[in-house]
């Protein structure tokens, strides 16, 4: 009997389906513990990702094509990649709120002004402040290269395309054909950045 | 399930792999499978009490700060993770497991009962629940086979399948089934209810989520660095942020100015100017309160918003240290909001503010300001002031919501005997001891998003709704079997004997009676005897 005439009374698939639906609602995800859920789990209202200081490095035969992005820097210069050939670039994602921002400032500072023989361009891209905030900020910390002003996210959504920056700072090195040679996600440490420079440089 | 229950409640003697078996079958059983549904919606209650880091990790940072004795302890038994806790976890993969197990071998047996054939004849088809008889007259020459045949070909007519069966014999009869889309709607619905399961795991293992506040005039790119919030799947990958961008052009609420519901919010409105990807071309879209904005798979909801008044703050040095729009968050409907302004930049003391932004501030007897509408009839900021170290200049992550005062001097406030700044619109503050001033430039106001990725949604409306279709096919078609079977009476008439019976409740099994002794009285009208008529009741031989 019990497989021929199955008692089931008409709640039970309701009940069943109900367990489907509620399991949509309740699990759309499961627990991780990698650093981003762990970020989104802390509840700091910081408002932005931050990044764990991971650095990159990529071999010459392993960068992706020279990048293509266009800007203008808070003073109204258009910058634009095709200008970056020849040169080393270092990109460098900020704004003035953002706190680890603030401690990578002087050693970006510095940096810029040590590799300035060697032709290496260094371009801060804001996302988020406006010309008046920035320029506290650049002043606060005496940077002397330019930003450009990201406010509208083209800068970021063009980088999407090789190596998508994670988390605010970022900071990026481009070889002299553009293309990206070294990352770091987060704060980048000065020893770091300016082994990833001189590698840059010493290409040819 | 249930008559085999009698024997499964006695594991006294069982060995262990009996205990296996017997464990296996009390959790694949269907009455387990409805307690733990149960246990999980009495599980899932806390998920609304308490404040979820999923929905909204700051509030839960507060709530354990302002509970500091019992917090803990609730975070320690996850009752602020409670969808992804080690319990719920429990509780649903175990629902995973007897729900598979419970509809895998029951589809198989639906499988069977939707290809089955009509069965045997019983002996006694007076003992049916709906049972009748016909007799046709000697001289109509039809024969038991031929009257087998006719009543055949009607309840084919009708939807049944049939199988004649003693053909050979004196008494052959016609066995008949219908409502095996019953079976299938019922193969439907556990089959798919496995497609929501896979599709709810894929959905929490490849998707994610995130949260972003803009303000009008600004932009959001899907990029990590672009969100305020970002919560991973599982198995989260980079790759997966469909490289949309969106601004927000302008936002627009409309309050109910009529008596009854008087500053109720009527009508959410976003004009968005969205890109699918950097080479797209700019769409302009419109973003309503459950009316997402989609690109691909992702979709882009409304879930907040609020007012962000334009600040200018100037610093000890007469130089502007910050200028832009600061949200402020919304405290209650009438959109009165609290507000922290932070300028880092100030020199030679870094500036902070704390207060409240009022859309229209209206003074009340004993000279305290409040906010009587939602829209910005009269805006005013009341800030208390202050100078020091804001924190921000260790690389430690700070709430740009909340101000910590623990390294700052206040400058003055609502309770410093020359009071706080009130500030209307377009005017400016000069803070006490040449620190610097503020100005409120205008108002903005700003939406908070809810960007989700779910691969899992497509699947998991698919599944649902073949699921509600096949709960639909079981409840509403009836499963009912019908006999007929032929004799020659010792007078030489041919005794017609049908019987019907219905699997389940049936509230149409009598109706049906009717109706199929009806037909086939109609079928043999010409040749039946005028006094016999389909009887339904009492005719027992």
């Amino acid at each position: 009997m019990p497989h021929r005439f199955p008692p089931r009374s008409a709640g039970t698939p309701l009940k069943s389906l109900a367990a489907g639906l509620t399991l949509i609602v309740g699990l759309s995800g499961c627990a991780t513990s990698d650093a981003l859920a762990e970020q989104a789990n802390a509840g700091d209202n910081k408002n932005y990702i931050a990044g764990d200081g991971s650095v990159t490095e990529y071999a010459p035969e392993s960068r992706s094509e020279p990048v293509d992005l266009r800007g203008t820097t808070y003073d109204g210069t258009v910058v634009d990649s095709a200008d970056f050939t020849g040169q080393v670039t270092v990109l460098n994602i900020w704004y003035a709120a953002c706190a680890p921002c603030r401690v990578e400032a002087p050693d970006l500072q510095a940096l810029s002004e040590k590799h300035q023989q060697s032709g290496v361009q260094f371009i801060g891209v804001n996302i988020r402040d406006g010309a008046a905030t920035a320029a506290a900020f650049e002043r606060t910390f005496g940077i002397t290269y330019p930003s450009i002003d990201d406010t509208d996210g083209a800068v970021l959504l063009a980088m999407t395309e090789y190596v998508p920056p994670q988390a605010v700072p970022s900071t990026l090195i481009l070889d002299r054909q553009g293309r990206v040679a070294g990352r770091i996600i987060g704060l980048a440490e000065k020893s770091t950045l300016n082994a990833l420079i001189t590698d840059a440089v010493a290409e040819q | 399930m249930a008559p085999d229950s009698q024997t499964e409640t006695q594991p006294g003697s069982l060995n262990a792999t009996e205990m296996l078996q017997w464990a296996w079958r009390q959790l694949t059983s269907m009455r387990t499978a409805v307690q733990l549904l149960l246990l999980l919606a009495v599980a899932a209650v806390p998920g609304s009490l308490f404040p979820q880091r999923r929905a909204n990790p700051a509030v839960v940072t507060q709530y354990l700060e302002d509970n500091p004795d019992i917090g803990p302890w609730m975070d320690r038994f996850q009752l602020f993770d409670v969808y992804s806790s080690a319990w719920f976890s429990a509780i649903y993969l175990l629902l995973f497991i007897s729900l598979i197990g419970c509809v895998i071998p029951r589809a198989g047996v639906y499988w069977k009962h939707m290809r089955a054939r009509p069965p045997r004849t019983p002996r006694r088809l007076s003992r049916m629940p709906e049972h009748g008889t016909l007799s046709l007259p000697a001289q109509t020459a039809m024969t038991p086979a031929s009257a087998v045949e006719d009543a055949s070909g009607l309840l084919r007519r009708r939807g049944y399948r049939v199988q004649v069966q003693d053909e050979d014999t004196d008494t052959p009869s016609v066995a008949a089934e219908r409502g095996y889309l019953k079976e299938a709607g019922n193969l439907l619905f556990h089959v798919s209810l496995i497609g929501v399961l896979i599709s709810v795991a894929v959905g929490g293992l490849f998707g994610y989520r995130g949260q972003k506040l803009i303000i009008e005039g600004e932009s959001f790119t899907n990029t990590e660095i672009s969100y305020d919030f970002f919560f991973p799947g599982t198995n989260y990958d980079t790759d997966w942020l469909a490289p949309f961008s969106l601004t927000l052009n302008d936002f627009d609420v409309s309050f109910d100015r009529s008596e009854t519901n008087y500053g109720n919010p009527v009508d959410f409105t976003a004009a968005m100017t969205t890109r699918e990807n950097p080479e797209a071309a700019d769409r302009i879209e419109t973003l309503r309160v459950n009316e997402p904005i989609g690109f691909g798979g992702t979709n882009v909801y409304l879930i907040g918003n609020g007012y962000a008044p334009m600040i200018t703050v100037r610093d000890g040095n007469g130089n502007i240290a910050l200028q832009g729009p600061v949200p402020a968050l919304p405290q209650d409907p009438t959109y009165n909001s609290s507000i922290v302004i932070k300028a880092p930049d100030a020199q030679p003391d870094q500036l902070g503010f704390v207060g409240f932004f009022l859309p229209t501030a209206v003074v009340d007897d004993n000279g305290v300001a409040f906010g009587s509408d939602p829209d910005p009839f009269n805006p005013q900021l009341n800030l208390n002031s202050y100078y020091g170290d804001l924190g921000l200049d260790d690389g430690t992550p700070v709430n740009v919501y909340q101000l910590d005062t623990t390294s700052l001097t206040q400058l003055n406030g609502r309770n410093t005997p020359d009071g706080g700044i009130t500030l209307g619109a377009y005017q400016t503050y000069d803070l006490p001891e040449g620190k610097g001033s503020i100005t409120f430039d205008g108002l903005k106001r700003y939406v908070a998003l809810d960007i989700v990725y779910d691969p899992g949604k497509t699947g998991a409306l698919i599944s649902t709704s073949l699921a509600l279709t096949g709960l639909i096919l079981t409840l509403t078609i009836s499963r009912r079997r019908v006999w007929v079977r032929a004799s020659t009476h010792d007078d030489g008439r041919t005794l017609i004997e049908y019987g019907l019976l219905a699997r389940g409740k049936d509230q149409g099994l009598s109706k049906e009676a009717l109706s199929i002794g009806a037909a086939l009285a109609a079928q043999w009208s010409n040749t039946l005897h005028p006094a016999n008529q389909p009887q339904q009741e009492g005719s027992k031989q």
